[in-house]
């Protein structure tokens, strides 16, 4: 049954850019990235419960420095590129977790909502890098012979390596590391008595999010095609955390479902013009009354109680 | 964890069920256009005057006279926030599920230029977007809007030095690529009369205290002072300017920055600023297609005050509305580029007789104006650039 399921929706991700209209490749593309983010984010705010309204800075990090390494070295390969570009983030993200280790619940969202500020105002000032507020056009990915140059190539891009990530991070939740996290989440107290380093395993968590994070830039840079720092403000580090609320905290198959769900809703009200930012709040409170725990537990939840699979 | 992977298939599914596209935007008896602009964000107010209060005026004017050659003409907008990656999203769905015809009075340098590959690689026309980076001067598929920056600096220093006989200039400019090409074509045009600039200060995007700039620009002791700003910073530097007691030089704003909005937040410290305007005054000004403007905007939008946004995107209407009758019943994009480019010595009422050349260029004028008891006052008449 499990094997069954799982080979038609590979499938059928596979079909999808023959199945939907043209203009629904570029969102899905969207929705892997922000997926990926989700992930990252959900493995240090769901698992380790370190709040971060920060990853919209990580993200612009992963981004530029994949633009800026297909720039100035065009025949690197797209993979080794967007792995550089999670490596670097990475980097960046032990460097901000180590002094957050000090800092607990509402200090720890202030110094994330502040490191997203720091990057965004760094972009800007250091325009002979990142051509400040103007923007960065990205250059098509190169993969070999190959040139990503349309929607779908670079879906199968986003595709390759968002299973990789989720298999990754599936693996990583079911180790003795993910459950350090969970240990962390519930008590740091009890897991540090239990014989967790709390210290070491928080900068682990801070380190692989940020990787994931910086991953799904470096996708995001080659999806859009143009990158500036007003694509990367506090709104969206907001939106990276209402995927993991809405999706369910702690859950990956939760936050692929609220990228989805963020991701298609924000589309889908753009229609709604000067209205869209009230009805999206609206939508966001009413799915966190009805459905406490997420998309996630609230559709276990039903499945269970309804008998199903 | 199977259940899980059937919701996530479901759910996919459900998503992919969107209606396919429209041909090109042109039906018997309707024309879609449309753009991504900022109805959200720091512009949200620019972005909703030039669209729904804008564009929309013109054309309802256009489609209660029974529309163009028979068919009336529909518009669709979606916010970006001023968001890059939404205004390609945006501008993907314009084209791909609501098959517009083109893309008409977009907002903001950086969304723009976001989806401008895209619109050229897919032959859509760019209908005079509302931003003045040259970036898409000459381009077969955009036509610009405001008069481009390169264009405003020069006519800002030929009347500056050629009328006025100033010698000794200065800038506060924001440093980005709106601040950066007035800066880089103030200093051509300058060198063109053997002239330099004597300091040029800039101001990062955001910033709120420019005493420092202020400071240092009086030491250089400039006779003019370009403001290249917004409207919060620029009032943040003329009440500055006020406070330390600097009379001795005349300030000067950029097209973009002479706006309504601007003397709101300045107050009685933006008395006798000069600037170049790009627009007549919306509220004041007699010429024909002014008054009209006026008129419709009672008749439509009656709670709405006119302004230079509204304006600009009536004036974008207007545009694409003659050059679509033109173009005849048989509506094809190649038409529409065709048709604009024929224009000749087309009258407005609005800005004096317009000709599009290769370059795709809209508006090359602007006029002088100086703040006199809180309003703009006219000082010259129109002044062009080649």
């Amino acid at each position: 049954m499990r094997r069954l399921a799982l080979a038609s929706l590979g499938l059928l991700l596979l079909a999808l850019p023959w199945l939907v209209p043209r203009y629904f490749v570029f969102l899905a593309n969207l929705i892997v990235v922000n997926a990926i983010v989700a992930i990252g984010l959900n493995l240090l705010s769901g698992y380790t419960n370190q709040l971060s309204f920060g990853h919209a800075g990580f993200l612009a990090i992963g981004a530029y420095f994949a633009a800026l390494l297909t720039i100035h070295a065009p025949g690197v390969p797209v993979p080794l590129t967007i792995l550089a570009a999670g490596v670097s983030t990475a980097a960046v993200g032990v460097a901000l977790g180590v002094p957050c280790l000090r800092l607990e619940g509402l200090y720890l969202t202030m110094a994330t909502l502040a490191f997203g500020y720091v990057v965004s105002e760094a972009i800007l000032n250091l325009d002979w890098l990142t051509r400040g507020a103007d923007g960065l056009r990205v250059p098509v990915a190169g993969l070999g012979p190959w040139r990503l140059a349309t929607d779908v190539a670079r879906y199968y891009l986003v595709l390759a390596v968002a299973v990789l990530m989720v298999l990754a991070a599936r693996n990583l939740v079911s180790t003795r590391t993910g459950r350090a996290f969970l240990a962390i989440r519930e008590s740091q107290i009890a897991a540090q008595a239990g014989g967790i380093h709390v210290a070491a395993y928080k900068t682990i968590a801070f380190a692989v999010s940020a990787f994931y994070t910086g991953v799904a830039g470096g996708l995001f840079a080659f999806v859009v095609g143009y990158l500036s720092p007003d694509a990367f403000d506090v709104f969206l580090s907001v939106d990276f955390v209402a995927m993991i609320i809405i999706g369910g905290l702690g859950s990956v198959p939760g936050s692929i479902i609220g990228a989805a769900v963020i991701t298609v809703l924000h589309d889908w009200l753009a229609a709604f013009q000067n209205y869209r930012p009230l009805i999206f709040g609206a939508i966001l409170i009413a799915g966190m009354l009805f459905m406490p725990g997420g998309i996630a537990r609230a559709l276990r939840v039903s499945l269970t109680r309804g008998g199903g699979v | 964890m199977s259940t899980w992977w059937a919701v996530l298939l479901a759910s996919l599914i459900t998503l992919g069920a969107v209606p396919a596209a429209a041909q090109q935007g042109v039906t018997d008896s309707e024309i879609i256009v449309g753009c991504s602009n900022s109805f959200s964000g720091p512009l949200a107010f620019t972005g909703e005057q030039a669209t729904r209060f804008g564009v929309d005026l013109y054309l309802k004017y256009v489609n209660d006279l029974g529309g163009i050659h028979g068919r009336k003409v529909r518009t669709v907008y979606y916010d970006d926030g001023y968001k890059p990656q939404e205004a390609v999203a945006n501008t993907k769905k314009l084209v791909e599920q609501d098959g517009v015809f083109a893309v008409i009075a977009p907002q903001g340098t950086a969304p723009v230029v976001a989806t401008l590959d895209y619109l050229e690689q897919n032959r859509v026309p760019l209908l005079f977007p509302y931003q003045g980076s040259p970036v898409t001067r000459a381009k077969r598929f955009i036509f610009s809007g405001m008069t481009l920056y390169d264009r405003q600096s020069r006519v800002m220093i030929d009347y500056l030095v050629g009328q006025r006989r100033y010698k000794k200039f200065a800038t506060v400019y924001q440093d980005d690529e709106y601040g950066k090409t007035f800066l880089t074509f103030f200093e051509k045009e300058l060198a063109r009369h053997g002239l330099r600039l004597v300091a040029a200060e800039s101001i990062k995007r955001g910033a709120t205290d420019v005493s420092a700039q202020i400071a240092k620009l009086q030491a250089a002791t400039p006779e003019v002072t370009f403001l290249v700003l917004t409207p919060g910073p620029a009032a943040q530097a003329l009440k500055e300017r006020q406070k330390i007691g600097w009379k001795d030089t005349l300030m000067v704003s950029t097209g973009p920055l002479t706006d309504e909005r601007y003397l709101a937040l300045a107050a009685e410290a933006a008395e006798g600023v000069e600037g170049l305007s790009l627009w007549p005054d919306p509220l004041t000004s007699d010429l024909p297609g002014m008054r009209q403007y006026r008129a419709l905007m009672q008749k439509y939008f009656p709670k709405n005050e006119p302004n230079r946004y509204s304006l600009s995107g009536y004036f974008a209407a207007m545009l694409f509305a003659e050059a679509a009758k033109r173009a005849g019943r048989n509506l094809t994009r190649e038409g529409l580029i065709a048709a604009l480019e024929s224009l000749k010595g087309f009258e407005s009422g609005i800005l004096p007789p317009l000709t599009i050349g290769p370059d795709h260029e809209t508006q090359k004028q602007g006029f002088w104006v100086r703040v006199e008891k809180g309003r703009f006052k006219p000082l010259t008449d129109w002044l062009r650039s080649e």
